[in-house]
């Protein structure tokens, strides 16, 4: 027998699928876009069904809310020609139908291995919350980790300034400090020639 | 700072000092956001400042004796219609509103026939009222008039009559006000 | 009330139904909060501008907002030429559904909330932020330059306003130690000056301007800017569908400003000792800081585009990360206790 929330994990799964193919096959890219924003919402429900809630909060919270947020934005301005991506698809096709094998294979093995035991998944105790269990491990046993990939984020995005402030200068205003500065000589340059004949 | 006078040290004090000063409060400034609250005084000032709105059916503005509202033809007390047909109005107005047709009666006197003002077109510019030599096309006080088709505000002389006739007290009483500065 | 439903109906049912009276008691509310907030901001800003506003429909204009919703009913949808049908339909459900879903969470009093959950915080800021996407949606849809770039530039604003609250945010819950939103208000117990506004003085301000931002209100209304891009994202909607985007957005603004009441002015605690408490206080200091976003409204002009990203990413983000560590550092001081 079916319990309810069986029925709204289903429910949420059959979204998130379709969803995900939709992603794929629809034409038109702002189309993609969403439906990638509906995949991830279908994903925060079935995460929270798992009462892992930071976890679900947290993939609104950055995914839906910031990433594709500016990903839209993206997708929205560019003027994207759809036949030219087409164009390759059947010569591409069994690369890709080699590369789905090796995923199926590799997520296969993963689900499959004694990791994803049940019983396993409950010993993260319902009683705490879970904010405060994941806090309690990202600041005691992998302290280092957390804060080695928040260094290399803090290089990804001074590096992103920097990339995009090199050069040339962000405004075109003239400062008045180099005006005044100014010389006569900076600005005329005499030229001597020989007056030409009529 | 390059336009300071770099001269001698007592002069350059003088220049740094006030700059600094001047510097720290701006910063203190923006911090407590120092403008934007003195702006919200002045709009809670207004807040419980006397409302000055008129509740229009109401209440009304003061209307000037020069006030340009509906038009009227004028009579004379005894009755006679003071238009003589010279076309003054007709050729003045700016907007083209007015028609005239005259035509001469058995006294031999010239009237009209036809004088239609389209009041779509006509935009109270007062040139008819001004050029009238014997005070018969005004501007009446009226503003509170509709037409709810497009041919209820073509008024034909007899509308413009009866306007006239309705309002003449007032109409009279402005004009006498007016009179010395005409 | 479940006990009192479960004598008359099947027990499993009398919960869902019981859920759905208090969902109806929470919305119905807000609804009508939200309509007669729009004829307080009418009244106050006329006022404020030497006018006295609408007082024409009913008593003192107390019916203009359901005159208003009326007209809006009856208003015809006009879908704009090559619009998106279907994006153009979904854009006011999607903008209006997380402005009423964030309501889930928020307690009214001491365990008067419909769900009670650990992250509620953490729920109420991913609930505001993916409001965004209907006017993207909506912008995009319409098929209208105007249209297109109002949500452009609110989606650009809420994007970077969003870290600044979200920073704000976490210096509260480093004081209340918890995400959950009827702890916060609980931590803030005895009085005016247990409320986090004082020691979070600067990051109550910063949330408060935060909050109008992310609402798209004045002065940081450049998504409609009615002087530059007409109506901004909304400029194609009519009747309806305009309305939901009306309700939205000042639903939105409730909502952001009982945030502000719950973790910064003691939720419904009352400010002093010898008052009780209860849900009067929450209600008398909500309509407080709504009256500043309409106070706001009446007075600034609005910013300049490249102010706003200026102020949000160069003075607000610093200004919090820098108050945050302040109090981290002053909590392993001898001072720890004013700061919890």
């Amino acid at each position: 027998m079916m319990q309810f929330s069986d029925y709204i994990f289903y429910f949420f799964s059959s979204i998130l699928i379709l969803a995900s193919l939709k992603v794929i096959t629809a034409n038109n890219p702002v189309y993609s876009a969403l439906s990638l924003v509906l995949a991830f919402f279908s994903a925060a429900g079935i995460w929270l069904l798992l009462h892992a809630e930071f976890l679900a909060i947290a993939l609104v919270l950055v995914y839906v809310g910031a990433v594709m947020v500016l990903f839209l934005f993206v997708v929205m301005m560019l003027d994207i020609n759809l036949e030219s991506l087409k164009r390759g698809f059947w010569s591409y096709f069994p690369f890709a139908i080699l590369i789905a094998g090796v995923f199926i294979v590799e997520i296969y093995l993963v689900v499959s291995d004694k990791f994803f035991l049940e019983s396993q998944i409950e010993t993260f105790g319902t009683s705490k919350s879970n904010t405060h269990s994941i806090g309690n491990i990202l600041y005691t046993d992998y302290l280092l980790p957390f804060q080695i990939s928040a260094v290399i984020l803090l290089v990804a995005i001074i590096s992103a300034i920097a990339l995009t402030m090199s050069g040339h200068k962000s405004h075109k205003a003239i400062d008045p400090k180099d005006q005044i500065k100014v010389k006569r000589n900076d600005r005329i340059r005499i030229v001597k020639m020989k007056s030409e004949k009529r | 700072m390059d336009y300071l006078y770099w001269g001698d040290d007592a002069n350059r004090l003088c220049g740094v000092l006030p700059l600094m000063k001047n510097f720290i409060m701006n910063i203190v400034k923006s911090l407590t956001l120092h403008e934007l609250l003195r702006g919200m005084g002045l709009t809670l000032r207004y807040f419980f400042s006397k409302k000055i709105t008129i509740q229009y059916p109401e209440q009304k503005t003061p209307q000037s004796p020069r006030f340009r509202g509906l038009l009227a033809l004028r009579r004379y007390p005894n009755g006679e219609e003071r238009c003589i047909a010279c076309k003054l109005c007709e050729a003045v107005c700016p907007a083209m509103a007015i028609t005239i047709e005259s035509e001469q009666r058995e006294d031999n006197t010239r009237r009209t026939t036809r004088y239609d003002i389209d009041l779509t077109k006509c935009i109270f510019c007062g040139f008819c009222e001004e050029s009238c030599p014997v005070d018969s096309i005004v501007e009446t006080r009226q503003f509170e008039y509709h037409g709810e088709e497009r041919g209820d505000l073509l008024y034909t002389k007899e509308m413009l009559l009866e306007v006239g006739k309705k309002y003449e007290k007032q109409i009279a009483k402005d004009r006498k006000q007016e009179s010395k500065f005409r | 009330m479940e006990e009192f439903l479960k004598q008359y109906l099947d027990p499993k049912f009398a919960i869902t139904f019981a859920y759905l009276i208090k969902i109806f008691c929470i919305v119905i509310p807000v609804m009508i909060s939200v309509a007669y907030l729009t004829y307080f901001e009418r009244r106050v800003i006329g006022f404020m501008q030497s006018r006295i506003g609408p007082n024409r429909v009913g008593f003192f204009g107390l019916l203009q907002p359901i005159a208003d919703a009326l007209k809006l009913l009856f208003k015809e949808i006009i879908l704009p030429a090559k619009s998106n049908n279907f994006l153009f339909f979904l854009a006011p459900l999607l903008s209006i559904a997380p402005a009423l879903a964030a309501w889930a969470v928020i307690p009214f009093g001491f365990e008067m909330v419909l769900a009670d959950i650990n992250a509620g915080l953490l729920y109420v800021l991913a609930m505001t932020s993916i409001a965004v996407y209907g006017v993207i949606i909506a912008g995009w849809a319409s098929n209208s330059k105007y249209a297109f770039l109002g949500s452009l530039r609110s989606a650009a604003q809420i994007v970077s306003y969003e870290i600044a609250m979200g920073f704000t945010l976490v210096g509260v819950l480093m004081c209340a130690n918890s995400l959950n939103l009827g702890e916060i208000v609980m931590a803030q117990q005895g009085g005016i000056s247990q409320w986090y506004c004082w020691p979070l003085f600067p990051l109550f301000i910063i949330y408060f301007i935060s909050a109008v931002a992310e609402t798209n209100r004045a002065p940081f209304d450049v998504a409609e800017g009615e002087s530059e891009i007409v109506a901004g994202f909304h400029v194609e909607y009519s009747g309806m569908a305009f309305a939901l985007f009306f309700l939205a957005e000042y639903a939105n603004m409730i909502l952001v400003s009982i945030l502000a009441v719950i973790m910064f002015l003691g939720g419904w605690m009352s400010p002093f000792s010898f008052i009780p408490d209860g849900i009067f206080w929450l209600l008398v200091k909500v309509a407080f800081v709504l009256f500043f976003f309409i106070w706001f409204r009446a007075t600034f002009p609005r910013y300049r585009y490249d102010q706003i990203m200026r102020l949000g990413w160069k003075v607000f983000i610093p200004l919090t990360l820098i108050w945050i560590i302040f109090i981290g550092a002053m909590m392993q001081t001898d001072y720890a206790e004013y700061f919890h």
